[in-house]
């Protein structure tokens, strides 16, 4: 359901206050995020437009309360907006891989793979972009890969082979590329040889 | 002591030299060795004197089950399986097999809690145990055929809810790389020829009783509620291999591969495995699926659902249709196992047509796996193809075995990864067929013995993955540094332990590791990044005590050593933390016998002492570190020259090794010198019996 939907069935008062309808949107944004969306601020914005003929200062007072009284709700910058879920049914990492994603493959790809050598200090095999939530296909990622190959912002994302002929994806920034293909050999190869 | 539960109280006592049948008291000889392991190792101690071989009927196979099994506490279904180890190279010495299965549980049910088998039939035979009726069956009829067969004769006669762990035609024949198998796929290493040796087709079990729960019932059902919570998937995994919108955290290379759209492809109606969050313990048994982790996405259209062992919500082995098989290789088209039983097949061949994770990799693991769970052939964790691949590769096969019978071969099918190879060669080893049967049926060390090959040779290369005393490593130093080492070097055959690997596999970043290991292990230098070792430190010398007593732990409880422990968990709220007392609770409700988890420890410090004690004896030597605690030169070694102590190598400093065993010696309160117990150790754990035998053959550090 959408959150035009949720917001109109549940906005009968037309005099409510800046609290319910806060709670009003809270509930909505927790309902995206239980099927694994997030709510943009202009989708809220316009819906709060469509359904209480808000406007201007209204808004921003509504948009603060919603995150000062729902400590699950959270607000991520990116893609050219700001999105909202609930850490109720999302993580900040699933709502940050659907921000990549919305930022363009190429972006998604890059902060995967930085983010998995920041993090876990490992590279990543490339196939795990064509499963959900990435959804790419193998030939795409390689096509990304080549234009990111040639695009300054993107230079510290490598490729490296493994004997198994995995291709895995590592950041220069986060690791250091001996220990990467190193790593590689072992995540395709050496975990699968030592079960 | 409250009331007491969880043993059944009897052990069942069997020669077949005579037919005698006879009964012991658990508790009153065996409950400072809690089951398992524990009591295996105390009746070898007890009743099989040094120099004892692996076929004399002398020796005795103890099929032993511990107080959790058939109580339904999760993870609880698995029969440890005692003896003198017939691929123990150059002298056997005391091993021990795991099989899950239903045989545990039933054997409570009966109403022991181990089977003893000594001296040797006259002829083929095989025990009933149906509750108190126990028989020893003539098994004339059933000898010479294959496991399946087996069960399902003495299925018929016994009934449906029969248990029956069978040997096949290797174990018939006295190859040493054989196993016992029951529930179909369920199987020990290494036994299978010990059974044969005393003329012992199988032991059919059906148990019509139950197990007592010392503590309150809702004190109980509570537990498990609260054990349930911390399980993770396969191998206690607690991340998804997929980023799934509950997870903080993911491991392309975790078995917690369920996720929305992936389905059991081949159930009559397609199940969807779902986002499986960690709070939905209805849904553990979805959160794996061992089938597609080895053999790739094909296998998810193939799944029919997971199979397992009794009261294990964790369902590992995978229940598999490819129908083409049948056609093409006429084996059943359904088949499940996992791990090196699943991949039994495909690991012999070096190249397949359309790669590893392919169908015809599928195919070859569908083969073999139904060939050697009925012909029960052992694998030895991989060895025996890994041997089989060196020694094909490397021309020795050809050399040893002369042009009539290398062309009894179809080599070029073998080297093309036709699965209809399997069928060519595993008979074979089953039949001690010909040189290469019977050499490849020895296992590796007698292999290195009869064809002249130096140890030194496999000693080098990392890739056969060889360890010592004729088995390979298991989760070594490649993953888990000086831990893994440490580890590996205490067994007679591959160490099966997997309480250190299941940490580190946990899918976990590692600073937060780090935080886990500092509260389990006093510091977080216990746990390295895999391939980015660090010195020694005394809290990897503790991590390695940990994993080897949670080892013999679980193996005398009858907990899988697989799943757990379960120190860490997939809950968030708990800061990924799991319980490190969830034995030692178990074990409370369901014996009434009150030891916290420091108590328990030290009764697995005493299962392990005693092992150590039986090698020392087995060998006639107490300096172990020299002559048992051996070291594989790859672990020293690096393809690039890197040296230890660098990023991107596994390679370990020889005197940081060195280091590494005086902790770890120490931290046992073993002799550093010779790496034996010393008669303190043995006194601190009520073994002040066996310091005094030992110590009167100087088998104890002065």
């Amino acid at each position: 359901m959408k959150t035009r939907e949720i917001i109109e069935r549940t906005c009968k008062d037309e005099g409510a206050e800046h609290r319910d309808k806060a709670a009003e949107i809270a509930a909505a944004i927790r309902k995206r995020s239980a099927v694994a969306e997030l709510v943009s601020e202009e989708e809220i914005l316009s819906l709060l437009r469509a359904a209480w003929h808000e406007t201007g200062e209204d808004i921003a007072a509504i948009l603060i309360q919603l995150i000062e009284e729902n400590k699950d709700l959270y607000k991520l910058s990116g893609a050219g907006s700001q999105f909202f879920y609930s850490t109720i049914h999302m993580t900040e990492t699933y709502a940050t891989i659907l921000l990549n994603k919305m930022d363009g493959p190429m972006r998604l790809i890059a902060e995967t793979v930085r983010q998995n050598a920041h993090v876990y200090q490992r590279p990543v095999l490339l196939d795990i972009f064509t499963k959900p939530p990435f959804d790419l296909t193998h030939d795409q990622v390689l096509e990304y890969l080549k234009t990111m190959a040639a695009t300054e912002s993107y230079d510290d994302i490598k490729a490296a082979s493994t004997s198994a002929s995995g291709i895995y994806l590592y950041s220069t920034t986060h690791l250091e590329t001996e220990y990467a293909v190193m790593l590689a050999e072992w995540l395709d190869v050496g975990q699968s040889d030592n079960p | 002591m409250r009331r007491s539960g969880g043993w059944s109280g009897k052990i069942l006592r069997v020669d077949l030299s005579t037919g005698r049948i006879w009964t012991e008291n658990t508790v009153e000889r065996y409950k400072d060795y809690l089951g398992g392991t524990g009591i295996g190792y105390k009746i070898i101690w007890d009743e099989v004197p040094a120099g004892t071989r692996p076929y004399d009927p002398e020796n005795r196979i103890i099929f032993a089950v511990g107080p959790l099994a058939g109580t339904g506490a999760p993870s609880s279904g698995r029969t440890a399986i005692t003896s003198l180890w017939p691929t123990c190279w150059p002298v056997p010495l005391v091993a021990s097999g795991h099989m899950g299965g239903q045989f545990a549980a039933e054997l409570k049910y009966a109403g022991y809690d181990a089977v003893v088998i000594q001296g040797k039939a006259d002829h083929p035979v095989w025990l009933m145990i149906a509750d108190q009726k126990v028989e020893i069956h003539d098994a004339r009829r059933i000898w010479g055929r294959g496991i399946r067969d087996a069960t399902y004769a003495i299925t018929e006669i016994m009934g449906q809810d029969t248990t029956v762990a069978a040997i096949g035609q290797a174990g018939e024949n006295l190859v040493p790389m054989s196993v016992v198998v029951n529930a179909v796929s369920h199987s020990a290493g290494g036994v299978g020829s010990v059974m044969g040796s005393k003329n012992l087709k199988a032991i059919g079990i059906r148990g019509t009783g139950s197990v007592r729960i010392a503590g309150k019932k809702e004190d109980w059902e509570k537990l498990i509620k609260y054990h349930l919570s911390l399980l993770g998937a396969n191998n206690q995994h607690v991340v998804p291999n997929s980023p799934q919108p509950w997870a903080e955290f993911y491991d392309p290379n975790s078995r917690w591969n369920a996720a929305k759209g992936r389905r059991w492809g081949a159930a009559a109606h397609p199940v969807d495995t779902g986002t499986c969050d960690p709070h939905d313990t209805n849904r553990i048994a979805y959160r794996s699926n061992t089938a597609a982790y080895f053999l790739g996405d094909i296998a998810w259209k193939h799944t029919v659902r997971g199979n397992g062992c009794t009261s294990c919500p964790i369902r590992c082995h995978t229940i598999l249709s490819v129908p083409a098989v049948t056609a093409k290789y006429g084996i059943p088209s359904v088949g499940h196992d996992t791990c090196v039983g699943l991949v039994f097949g495909r690991s012999f061949f070096k190249e397949l047509p359309d790669g590893p994770k392919g169908m015809t990799g599928m195919e070859a693991c569908m083969v073999g796996k139904h060939l050697a769970d009925d012909l029960g052939v052992w694998c030895n964790y991989g060895q025996l193809q890994r041997d089989f691949i060196k020694l094909y590769y490397d021309g020795v096969i050809e050399k040893k075995l002369g042009s009539r019978e290398f062309k009894r071969y179809s080599w070029s099918k073998y080297e093309k990864g036709d699965p209809a190879f399997l069928f060519e060669l595993l008979p074979r080893i089953a039949m001690k067929e010909g040189e290469l049967g019977t050499v490849l049926g020895l296992g590796t060390g007698y292999i290195l013995e009869r064809w002249s090959l130096s140890e030194q040779q496999w000693e080098k290369d990392k890739d056969l993955q060889y360890w010592k005393l004729g088995h390979p490593k298991h989760h070594a130093s490649e993953e888990a540094g000086q831990c893994g080492m440490l580890i590996n070097l205490m067994y007679n055959r591959d160490a099966q332990c997997h309480a250190h690997t299941n940490f580190i596999r946990n899918g976990l970043p590692l600073p937060l590791q780090k935080k886990l290991a500092a509260g389990i292990w006093g510091a977080p230098e216990a746990v390295d990044g895999v391939g980015d070792y660090k010195p020694m430190h005394r809290a990897k010398a503790r991590m390695a005590k940990w994993s080897l007593l949670r080892k013999e732990l679980h193996d005398s409880l009858s907990l899988c050593g697989w799943m757990g422990p379960w120190v860490a968990s997939p809950l968030k709220e708990r800061g990924y933390r799991g319980d490190n007392s969830i034995e030692s609770m178990l074990y409370r409700l369901a014996t009434g016998d009150n030891k916290d988890r420091e108590e328990l420890d030290k009764v697995a410090e005493r299962i392990f002492l005693l092992h150590r004690a039986l090698t020392i004896r087995g060998m006639g030597t107490k300096e172990m570190r020299v002559h048992h605690d051996k070291i594989p030169e790859w672990v020293y070694t690096d393809k690039s020259g890197k040296p230890p102590f660098t990023k991107g190598t596994t390679r370990l400093d020889r005197n940081d090794v060195q280091v590494a065993l005086d902790m770890f010696y120490d931290e046992l309160g073993w002799d550093k010198a010779t790496g034996a117990p010393t008669a303190r150790a043995y006194q601190k754990s009520g073994l002040d019996n066996v310091a005094d035998t030992l110590s009167k053959q100087n088998l104890v550090p002065a």
